[in-house]
């Protein structure tokens, strides 16, 4: 029940808040609202693990000889992390929405709520039933915010191709679920099939574009700071929580290594990526490639609590960089601990991130390595140059109390998860690994300002589109259905036409006849 | 008081005084008032059990004999009486706005109770005749007294009649096999003849041009009425003939021919949803694939089809009914209704934007929507018998999804510097806003009706047993 209050507390509150604008749009204490609203869920969140594993679960659907599932929700000890990170992001938001030029503006925090919640219901859900709902509810609120952002009709139609793209996933879920139940095992997240397991891999990676490497957030500079990053790695941390819950047996396949590879491929060109990126909004794409191919490496080596683990990173982390507006020299310092959670190193929140329970690819050792240096030496190089930042000190009083707290609860968060409270704290992990891609992103780091090619890229040379390949390969699609429009097409206007009624009398022989020679008789 | 008499003569009768009032308003809300109160009556009161209100005594008895025909409508038709009502007095209410309560009141109630007394007269073949005449009065609920028919109308009324004689023909071949079982012959040359009326009245490939046609040339929310109505009469018309012919229920080909049937339907609605540029047109092949939907639900196992296959009633009502309103707003705005017209209208029109696309979702099945719920057990029900025909609903279902993408990436793409406002009536907003919400809710929460749902296997002495 705890889990459902909770969730509840941020939707009411963000009804409030839109009831509130509506009714009454110049009222002072809307910010109050939303931040007492978010800290209460996030305590609630953080007493939970006092009492875990914690379920809820909905009236199942009827008839029950036709459904096998009913929504439910569990926090458990891998899922609690990463729900704690969502909710540690949401107030994060709230609080250092103080600092941006538009305070205060009621809308985008709702939406932040909203999106807080239905992150939290994604990250508990306990089946692919409830996955997929919470999947499409976030589907829909990105797909209203972004349309009400975009701005003429490029924009708005690359925001329906996002959305389209993201449906993919869900699509990619629904079939693993299909072919779970056709080898005999109604799926659930506790055994899935082998033959299921690798489309539960795709949908997570079609959804973040991983697999194939795509960019599904085009219009990425547009998007403010503080809604923007909600949004980003919410939708991420809810399309990452899959990767724990596919069972490890269900990885096993002879695709596994070329999967492996593809991942590790598609972390390196994040990491490249976000290297060379200008700024840290510009490179907010990258960052959550690279990421999640590293989360997803981590699945496919048989390891959930280590995708937890990078996942959890990409949000505190990331959150930390992404909402840093104001620059002062100690939040600059501070965002090294940021950092810390994408080590890997003994202690910190992602030190399970290199395990593996089963033997993996070896090749592909030094291309993971190599991207997490990569986004370690850009994670240093975006925090140490202010590019977008305004001056700490131009912040009015309360603010310059309240925007450091923002960034300073997600860093916290960040530290205290590397020491306890779930499956994946207090470990050494693969420490030398870790520490090979530690110097080897210092390495990174000292190069950067003196090679050429990794100095930093103009804005618009980091293109926030597909690369080459896959403008071909989009190309290509499109034709073939504009290929297949125009037989349809022709198909209809002939059925449709003087002599459509013969045409259509025919078919029903041929259609008759071929059911017949089919069927067995009565 | 019997039940024919109150669910068809009394609606049937009031369809006439109906015809002469001029205020669509009013008409609109007695006509759904009147739905509303037989759905309730069918709700509250038993068929043939006394009910005890105080002193009074209150016993509706279940059948009505007219010609030497009987109609019978039995308690466990009440369920399926209170469903039907209900639906009707949603669309009833929503005729007012779509400024087509004249024509879809009076003619409305004159076929719902045409209809009903299909699924109530013995002998049961005399439905064919009720549903053949609930169809010619559907060409005045189409088209307005001043306009002539186009092909599309034209089509529908002879695809539609020509469904009748092989139905009847295939009700005098039956008696036949009853009283010869063993003679093989006739029983195919029965279940061919009875399969094409069935195929020609649920509009099966190929026979289903005359949906798109029909859709360009008629209001929206008249010919969404129908595609409700008549599939759905139609579909429980033949539940009653697989009910009462055993070697017809368990033959062995039958699921194998609907599998069939309605994967086709699915699958080729679905493309050609996807590359439809006409929005009436792309309801008119989310309706053909609904009917596939059906068909494949038949075609489950006998413990599962008849839950599935009434399961799906609500929800394709209420997703045409959201569908057909905001089609009737949009048409007010753009004609014809082609992706060149209505490029950009969501800007000005988001709620109207909305409802179509919703409901478009909801027929492709979209998680959270109405339609999701019957779709998943449906596709869990045919991925239990094969993978392979799982894969084919999958490509049906991608085709009704990239049908609403499309439609939705062309409202959405307006000239830069468009802002959103709010420039619709706030009374078809309203209700396309209430029907949205249905949408949600049912698609969350489709236990809801389930404790009236509970009961209409109870129809049937034999099917789902």
């Amino acid at each position: 029940m705890l889990i459902i209050l909770t969730v509840l507390l941020l939707l009411l509150v963000a009804l409030a808040l839109i009831v509130l604008y509506w009714v009454r749009p110049g009222i002072r204490y809307s910010w109050m609202l939303a931040a007492s609203g978010a800290l209460v869920s996030w305590f609630s969140v953080l007493f939970w693990q006092l009492n875990l594993p914690l379920t809820f679960q909905l009236p199942p659907w009827e008839p029950a000889s036709l459904f096998f599932e009913s929504l439910s929700f569990t926090a458990d000890r891998l899922t609690w992390p990463l729900a704690l990170s969502i909710s540690t992001l949401t107030l994060a938001v709230i609080l250092t929405a103080t600092a941006r030029k538009n305070f205060p503006d009621p809308l985008p925090w709702a939406a932040t709520l909203v999106l807080g919640g239905l992150g939290l219901l994604a990250v508990l859900a306990d089946n692919p039933l409830t996955l997929l709902m919470a999947w499409s509810a976030i589907d829909l609120t990105e797909l209203v915010t972004q349309l009400r952002s975009a701005d003429g009709p490029q924009p708005s139609e690359k925001v329906v191709t996002a959305f389209a793209t993201r449906l993919a996933g869900v699509g990619m879920l629904l079939w693993a679920s299909m072919v779970s139940i056709s080898a005999g095992t109604p799926m659930n997240f506790q055994d899935a099939p082998p033959q299921a397991g690798l489309y539960l891999l795709l949908a997570a990676g079609l959804r973040l574009g991983v697999l194939p490497l795509h960019l599904p957030y085009a219009s990425e500079a547009a998007i403010r700071r503080g809604f923007g990053s909600a949004l980003r790695l919410i939708s991420a941390a809810s399309s990452l929580i899959l990767l724990a819950r596919i069972p490890t047996a269900s990885v096993i396949s002879i695709f596994t290594p070329f999967l492996l590879l593809l991942a590790a491929l598609a972390a390196i060109y994040g990491g490249w990526m976000w290297l060379r990126a200008p700024d840290e909004l510009t490179a907010r794409p990258f960052w959550l490639i690279g990421l999640a191919s590293l989360a997803m490496a981590s699945a496919l080596r048989g390891n959930p609590v280590g995708a937890v683990a990078w996942s959890c990173a990409l949000v505190l982390s990331g959150g930390a960089l992404f909402l840093s507006s104001a620059h002062n020299v100690w939040l600059s310092r501070a965002l090294w601990i940021g950092m810390w959670g994408i080590t890997a190193l003994p202690f910190s929140i992602s030190a399970t991130g290199w395990g593996s329970t089963m033997p993996s690819f070896w090749p592909v050792w030094p291309f993971l390595l190599l991207a997490q240096a990569l986004l370690l030496a850009g994670y240093l190089r975006h925090a140490i140059r202010p590019t977008l930042r305004d001056n700490f000190e131009t912040l009015d009083r309360a603010a310059q109390y309240v925007y450091p707290l923002g960034i300073g609860v997600l860093l916290g968060i960040m530290l205290l998860l590397g020491f306890g409270g779930w499956e994946g704290a207090s470990r050494l992990g693969v420490w030398l690994l870790a520490l090979l891609g530690v110097m080897l992103g210092g390495i990174a780091s000292w190069l950067a300002p003196r090679l050429r090619i990794l100095t930093p890229l103009r804005a618009h040379w980091v293109r926030p589109t597909a690369s080459s390949w896959m403008d071909w390969l989009f190309r290509g699609l499109w034709g073939l259905y504009r290929l297949i429009g125009l037989l349809s097409n022709s198909f209809s206007k002939m059925l449709e036409g003087d002599g459509g009624f013969m045409w259509t009398l025919l078919f029903m022989v041929l259609f008759i006849s071929l059911i017949i020679q089919g069927s067995p008789g009565p | 008081m019997s039940a024919p008499l109150l669910w068809i003569f009394i609606p049937a009768a009031l369809a006439l005084p109906a015809l002469l009032i001029s205020n669509g308003r009013i008409l609109s809300i007695v006509g759904g008032s009147l739905a509303l109160l037989l759905s309730l009556v069918a709700l509250i009161v038993p068929i043939d059990q006394a009910l005890q209100i105080g002193n009074f005594s209150l016993k509706i008895a279940p059948e009505i004999e007219i010609l030497g025909r009987r109609l019978i409508l039995t308690p466990a038709d009440g369920s399926l009486l209170a469903i039907f009502y209900g639906l009707v007095a949603m669309w009833f209410y929503g005729a007012e706005v779509t400024r087509t309560a004249h024509r879809l009141v009076p003619l409305g109630l004159i076929i719902i109770a045409l209809l009903v007394a299909s699924i109530a007269v013995e002998p049961f073949l005399y439905a064919a005749i009720l549903i053949e005449i609930a169809v010619l009065l559907a060409v005045p609920l189409l088209l307005p007294v001043n306009q002539a028919p186009g092909p599309g109308v034209m089509r529908f009324l002879i695809y539609q009649t020509m469904g009748m004689p092989f139905i009847l023909f295939a009700g005098w071949l039956l008696t036949g096999v009853e009283s010869s079982p063993s003679d093989l012959a006739l029983a195919v040359q029965s279940a061919t003849i009875l399969g094409l009326g069935f195929a020609f009245l649920l509009a099966m490939f190929p026979l289903y041009v005359w949906l798109p046609m029909l859709a360009e040339e008629v209001s929206p929310y008249a010919l969404g009425f129908l595609f409700w109505v008549l599939p759905t009469i139609t579909i429980i018309f033949g539940m009653g003939f697989l009910d009462r012919y055993s070697w017809l229920r368990t033959s062995a080909g039958l699921s194998q021919v609907l599998s069939v049937g309605g994967l086709v339907m699915v699958v080729t609605g679905g493309l050609w949803s996807a590359f439809q540029r006409h929005l009436s047109r792309q309801m008119a092949y989310a309706v053909i694939a609904e009917t596939g939907f059906s068909l494949l639900a038949f075609s489950l196992s006998p413990e599962k089809a008849v839950d599935a296959v009434f399961l799906l009633i609500i929800p394709r009502s209420l997703a045409l009914l959201v569908w057909a309103m905001s089609l009737t707003q949009m048409k007010e705005l753009a004609e014809p209704l082609r992706f060149s017209a209505v490029q950009g209208l969501a800007r000005k029109h988001p709620v109207t934007t909305a409802g179509l696309i919703l409901a478009h979702f909801s027929i492709a099945g979209f998680p959270l929507l109405a339609g999701f719920p019957v779709r998943l057990a449906l596709w869990e029900g045919l991925a239990s018998q094969s993978l392979g025909v799982a894969f084919w609903f999958l490509i049906g279902i991608l085709g009704l999804l990239t049908g609403a993408t499309r439609t939705l990436a062309v409202l959405v793409m307006a000239p830069q510097g468009t802002g959103w406002e709010l420039q619709e009536r706030w009374r078809p907003g309203i209700l396309i806003g209430i029907g949205v919400l249905g949408l949600f809710l049912l698609g969350i929460f489709p236990q809801i009706f389930r404790p009236i749902m509970a009961n209409l296997p109870g129809m049937f002495e034999h099917l789902g047993k």
